[in-house]
């Protein structure tokens, strides 16, 4: 360019114009360039030609740099007469774009009319580059900021989740704010089962979402054994390395995926890390993640791992803890019942719905198996039996395992190293250790195997005691005599307590003689039974002709030094002389018999009261008390069940017993007793009632009150036979008079009664010497001769039966019949 | 549960209905049920009443309707109500036809043969 070297000191103007390290341009008004220099030809590559007298300067610039020009540079030139490092990209010949700044100055005529401008262009090539460079540099910090806060949250997030399941959540969520990915799924590895499981995605219908084999040759399964980043980047890619991607990814419209495994372990070697899941997420088209993302990436696979880690271990933790509160509550629970079956479904009750959506218990032991189930459905039957005799053989657990047709676990329950029976029982389907479930099962097995033992050897024990009671209580009572009838009654415990030692008897010392007894064994269970036979046994030993009440008392006092568990055992002894209806009687620490006699207010017969027997700081000088009866006299003894209530005090008990003894005075011996403890302790009563009624004598005149209940007929028909029979009365005048009786209460009941179900009935029979005559009365109403036929016929049957039948209607219906005797017996 | 009152047996080839105890307004309903319920096709039919200790009147129109009853299908029928006792008594204070009442079951059974 230089045609000859000067000093630079003596620089040549033109040279400087020409070859100056700017652009020069100098234009019309109108922008028409009119000189260019050299330098600025050189960086174009326009020939001075092209350009001077043809080209304005706008019509070099890009169209952007023309709009530009239009609204700031020529404006500003014109106001300002000069512009400043105005940046504009310059349309070279070969049509590239040069960036240049453009400084301009407008020169002006005497008349100040615009008359020229000249412009200098500076290469700004570099400048722009640089720029360009800077802005890159700052979106690249400002996403990765933007990363980092997202990721930041997100580890928030995961430390406050508790559960792998919150984890799994906050996790799947990560990808699409954090990288804009289109839709994310996370797995996680069972290692137990050896499964990778599917738990979490934002959109579960793209990709095949679903559990697979640890050892699965899917990309999940690979990357999960890898433990490794791994982004394919495109279809070909997965086509190569993953094809089980490739329908997914082409359905979903995906061509990116990243499989991330969530490890946890050393972050800086690749031994001993653990991989405890996979967050696959893909992208919409290909998607190149820069490093900076892939370290994101990395890190976050980092951060959830440790956050499932924490959780699972959280997770075992607490689980752990309600497992063994559970099995605490259960053992106490268990224990609150005492019986068998009860403790067999408390058992079933603990387990479903909490633990189980179905259990079984077998026992195998006793003579009847027993079998309950709770839940629904049940298993099939079939593989349950096999099952069940698979560890009913071996006495080793089966748990339920995957895959398995039966999916129940089963347990032998073993006590004292016998196989009880089996536990089986379905759990819902858990993720968690099964190391621990097992553990935990056994643990309740075992539990479950020796309450059920225990409450078996309790159930076995009060049976015994049971039977035991029932077999002494049974025995033979004298019955035929007519000059008393007993009348007998025992209630067991309505609260499943164990037996009581409650008894009662009655014997015929001599022919005239009769002893009866009732009385209370301290304690309950097999030995009181026991105690109680002994007891029994000791009275009817001890009872003789020459020994009285008292004589038999101090006897039992001697024979509990030798039978202990009989010590403080109360007793109330009587002992009546059928001659002359003389009655002879002792309590010992007993409740006071109670007499009515056929006249005046029932009495408690207060005397001859001393000590339990074989009490040491009691009064044990035993005494006796003798009255005489009159016929038709009822004597109750009882033992406190009777009266004895929490809920009210003794002397409360005691008012109500007479009360109700004087209700029943002209009731039927038969179901008397049965009636009081109906009335007074009902069906829910903490103890054992026992009573023994004794009626002494013949009564001239029977009496007797009964509800206008067809039941009760009976009751009254056995009553006044014996009264027949006792006053000697043939049997036909007998079958006779009781025909007519019924007949005549059935009529009470059917016609006078028959709106009123609480009418009563009044019977009253007398015996002469030669003729029987019932007295039958209602108060209900009468309504006009009976038409109904079967009425009619006892009607009938009442006149056939009977020599003389009176109706006397004025207060409701009285029937008075009349039978000679007949033959006596 | 009328099982202690009324039990069904064979004897011979008549169907055998015994019953025992006290029949009477309590009762009588439900054992005419059992006993009908057991009667549906027998081709004869023997009523042992030798052990019942009281019979009332509503046993009477129990006994009356199932003989009629029977008869009334064809069906041969006998009481068997002994020498004495309460059914006898009561079922002749009650003009049961003698036809239809034997004393003892040997008898019953040969009368149905005919």
């Amino acid at each position: 360019m230089t045609q000859e070297l000067r000093l630079p000191w003596d620089e040549d103007p033109d040279d400087l114009y020409e070859h100056a390290p700017c652009g020069y341009l100098t234009t019309l008004p109108d922008g028409t360039i009119v000189r260019v220099n050299q330098t600025f030809l050189t960086w174009t590559g326009y020939t001075r030609g092209e350009l001077v007298g043809h080209r304005r300067f706008r019509d070099l610039l890009s169209s952007g740099g023309q709009i530009y020009h239009e609204t700031h540079y020529a404006p500003l030139l014109r106001m300002q007469d000069e512009v400043h490092e105005l940046a504009f990209d310059v349309v070279c010949a070969d049509g590239r774009q040069l960036p240049t700044l453009v400084n301009s100055t407008l020169g002006r005529d005497k008349a100040g009319q615009p008359r020229a401008i000249r412009t200098m262009i500076f290469n700004a090539s570099e400048r722009r580059q640089y720029e360009k460079e800077l802005l890159l540099a700052r979106n690249i910090a400002e996403a990765s900021e933007r990363r980092v806060r997202v990721l930041q949250q997100i580890v928030a997030d995961l430390s406050a989740a508790p559960t792998e399941a919150e984890v799994a959540e906050s996790v799947v969520r990560a990808p699409e704010s954090a990288f804009g990915a289109a839709s994310s799924s996370i797995y996680l590895v069972d290692t137990e089962r050896d499964q990778i499981v599917a738990v979490a995605s934002t959109d579960p219908t793209t990709g095949n979402w679903d559990d697979m084999p640890r050892s699965s040759p899917r990309a999940v399964a690979r990357v999960a054994e890898r433990g490794d980043l791994h982004v394919v980047a495109s279809l070909t890619e997965a086509k190569e390395h993953f094809p089980d991607l490739v329908d997914s990814m082409r359905r979903s419209g995906r061509n990116t995926v990243v499989l991330l495994p969530l490890t946890t372990g050393p972050t800086d070697e690749q031994a001993g890390i653990v991989t405890l899941g996979v967050l696959a997420f893909s992208f919409k088209g290909e998607h190149q993640l820069s490093d900076g993302e892939l370290r994101m990436v990395r890190l976050l696979g980092q951060q959830a791992g440790q956050a499932l880690d924490r959780a699972r271990l959280y997770d075992d933790a607490r689980r752990r803890e309600e497992r063994s509160k559970f099995l605490a509550e259960t053992t106490g629970a268990l224990d609150e019942v005492h019986r068998l079956q009860p403790r067999i479904r408390r058992l079933l009750d603990r387990l479903v719905p909490e633990v189980a959506d179905w259990a079984e218990v077998r026992l195998q032991v006793g003579a009847v198996p027993i079998e309950e189930q709770k839940g629904s459905p049940a298993p099939d039957t079939e593989l349950l039996r096999q099952r069940l005799g698979q560890v009913a053989a071996t006495g080793e657990p089966i748990f339920a395992a995957d895959p398995d047709l039966l999916d129940c676990s089963v347990l032998p329950l073993t006590a004292r190293g016998l196989v009880l029976g089996t536990l089986a029982l379905r759990m819902a389907p858990d993720r968690r250790d099964a190391a621990a479930e097992r553990a935990f099962l056994s643990d309740l097995a075992d539990r479950a195997g020796l309450a059920l033992e225990n409450a078996r050897l309790y159930e076995q024990e009060r049976q015994i005691a049971r039977t035991l009671q029932r077999s002494l209580l049974a025995g033979d009572l004298p019955t035929g005599d007519n000059r008393f009838a007993v009348e007998t009654y025992y209630q067991a415990s309505g609260q499943d307590l164990e037996v009581g030692g409650d008894w009662y008897d009655a014997f015929l010392i001599t022919v005239d003689k009769l002893a009866v007894v009732v009385g209370d064994v301290v304690g309950r269970g097999i030995d009181a039974a026991t105690t109680m036979g002994q007891l029994r046994s000791a009275v009817r030993a001890l009872a003789s002709n020459e020994n009285g009440p008292a004589r038999v008392i101090e006897g039992l006092d001697r024979f509990c030094e030798r039978v202990e568990p009989a010590r403080m055992a109360t007793v109330a002894y009587a002992e009546v002389d059928l001659t002359t209806g003389e009655v002879a009687y002792c309590c010992a620490g007993h409740l006071p018999p109670l007499l009515q006699e056929p006249a005046g207010s029932p009495e408690f017969l207060m005397h001859a009261r001393s000590a339990p027997i074989g009490s040491r700081a009691g009064n044990t000088h035993r005494t006796e008390h003798r009255r005489r009866l009159t016929p038709g006299s009822r004597m109750l003894l009882y033992t406190d069940g009777l009266i004895e209530r929490r809920s009210r005090g003794i002397d409360k008990g005691f008012e109500i017993l007479a009360r109700e003894y004087a209700r029943r005075r002209d009731a039927p011996l038969p179901g008397l007793a049965a009636g009081l403890a109906d009335t007074l302790v009902g069906k829910d009563h903490a103890d054992d009632v026992c009573m023994l009624c004794l009626t002494l004598g013949t009564e001239e005149r029977i009496e007797r009150t009964i509800g206008a209940d067809r039941m009760q007929i009976a009751l009254l028909r056995a009553d006044l036979r014996g009264w027949l029979v006792a006053h000697g009365v043939g049997a036909e005048a007998r079958d006779a008079v009781l025909l007519a009786c019924s007949e005549a209460v059935a009529n009470a009941i059917e016609h006078g009664y028959r709106d009123d179900p609480f009418g009563m009935i009044d019977v009253v029979a007398t015996v002469t010497a030669d003729a029987v005559e019932v007295r039958v009365t209602d108060r209900g109403t009468w309504r006009g001769p009976i038409g109904d036929v079967s009425r009619g016929r006892g009607l009938q049957l009442i006149r056939e039966s009977m020599d003389q039948v009176l109706f006397d209607r004025s207060d409701g219906t009285t029937v008075t019949m009349r039978r000679s005797r007949g033959e006596d017996e | 549960m009328t099982d202690q009152w009324v039990t069904f047996a064979k004897f011979g080839d008549a169907e055998l209905v015994s019953l025992t105890g006290e029949i009477d307004l309590a009762n009588a309903p439900e054992i005419g049920q059992a006993i009908v319920k057991r009667l549906q096709r027998a081709g004869k039919v023997l009523i042992d009443l030798r052990t019942v200790s009281f019979l009332d009147s509503a046993g009477v129109r129990l006994l009356d309707a199932l003989v009629g009853d029977l008869s009334d299908h064809g069906t041969p029928t006998r009481l068997v109500v002994g020498e004495r006792g309460a059914a006898r008594m009561t079922l002749q204070l009650c003009s049961f036809r003698e036809d239809v009442l034997a004393t003892d079951l040997d008898r019953a059974a040969a009368d149905l043969q005919v």
